[in-house]
């Protein structure tokens, strides 16, 4: 488990996605039940950016395909960041 | 995050696993999120293979270049990330164009190719043969949610009218499109206006050198997975009887899209596949 608080990993995300997508502004609007697709109005290209950029950030290999593949698996058809944070918090 | 420049272009790749060199190529207006979400560059790379990932010039998170999209061109963008990223001779896994750049590749470039899983492909060289050519069950399922909205893109695959159509939409017949889509197939949709810019729609259906006679002299091994309900069947039996080291098998429960169709056998057959292309001799002889 990380060391990182919930609080720290979506300061984290917000600042990671605030650098790799800079026409979006997450960090007053995000929630646990935010969408990426729905709400944030991602593409599912911008998520594989997104996972490199989060292991730029970090310095190590996520299993990041692996994560979404599984959402998809279960037949998620969004991804909300509540479900991110948790991934995080696993593996940094 | 991993760029490769080529030909002047800044490609998105990634790259995963340690071993043989295996390339994966998406498909015209698809980028390589399809096969992430489908969880196949992981299987691949547990299997002891290398994979690296790609966007194609003008798709996903790659530049987007006026032109160059020929399977010729693209040809040359794989001869040059090949060689910027070290590979060695490479099995390159290609869904629809993408095979048509990876057996082009072949022909251009056979020092970078060792063999080719081919998924659905149909060729622009081979339309004498395929009567089918241009009729893709996508297209038609495409063309009937874009008829939803008064707009009508023809029977026969033509990108350029798909990509030109997509500049022209008002914003109510956006918000419609929106709402047929789903939240996933917004992403999708926004790249299209971005392509009209460029001249992919009408260099992708380009034979661009790639003749039957061409395809025909690929010698290294190629695995031609066609998808149960595909209408390019008539091409999937022209590339068993004309390229001498073809193989040829159905992925049932599939029309065009095998990975995200019947992503179970999808992927047990591709490495299946690449384990027998990889084994010692006498090993994929069974003796």
């Amino acid at each position: 488990m990380s060391n990182r608080t919930p609080e720290q990993l979506y300061a984290d995300l917000a600042t990671v996605m605030a650098n790799a997508f800079p026409d979006r502004d997450i960090s007053v609007t995000v929630g646990p039940e935010t969408r990426v697709f729905a709400d944030l109005g991602m593409a599912s290209i911008e998520l594989v950016v997104l996972g490199e950029r989060l292991e730029q950030f970090y310095g190590r290999k996520l299993p990041f395909g692996l994560f979404l593949a599984g959402l998809r698996k279960q037949g998620a058809e969004d991804l909300e960041l509540g479900n991110l944070i948790a991934f995080l918090e696993t593996h940094v | 995050m991993p760029d490769v420049v080529v030909n002047g272009t800044r490609l998105f790749y990634q790259q995963m696993g340690e071993g043989p060199d295996v390339v994966l190529i998406h498909a015209v207006t698809s980028n390589q999120a399809v096969w992430v979400f489908t969880g196949l560059p992981d299987a691949i790379a547990a299997e002891g293979f290398r994979v690296t990932t790609y966007d194609l010039r003008g798709h996903g998170a790659s530049d987007r270049p006026p032109t160059g999209y020929t399977s010729a061109a693209m040809a040359d963008d794989f001869r040059a990330l090949h060689a910027e990223l070290g590979l060695k001779p490479a099995y390159i896994v290609g869904h629809s164009f993408g095979g048509v750049i990876g057996i082009h590749t072949a022909t251009l470039f056979p020092e970078c190719v060792e063999g080719i899983i081919l998924s659905d492909s149909f060729f622009p060289g081979l339309r004498h043969v395929e009567p089918n050519f241009g009729r893709s069950n996508v297209w038609v399922d495409l063309s009937a949610t874009f008829r939803e909205i008064g707009v009508e893109l023809g029977e026969t695959v033509n990108f350029t009218r798909l990509f030109q159509a997509s500049t022209e939409l008002t914003p109510e017949q956006n918000k419609a499109l929106d709402a047929l889509v789903g939240p996933i197939g917004r992403g999708w949709l926004r790249q299209l206006p971005l392509l009209a810019q460029t001249t992919c729609g009408d260099e992708v259906l380009a034979e661009a050198g790639l003749t039957a006679e061409k395809i025909a002299s690929v010698t290294q091994p190629v695995i031609a997975l066609y998808d149960e309900f595909s209408p390019f069947l008539a091409t999937c039996r022209w590339l068993e009887q004309n390229v001498p080291n073809c193989t040829a098998e159905i992925i049932p429960e599939a029309k065009h899209l095998a990975v995200v169709e019947n992503t179970v056998a999808f992927t047990a057959s591709v490495i299946r596949h690449l384990k027998q292309l990889t084994a010692p001799l006498g090993q994929a002889l069974n003796v």
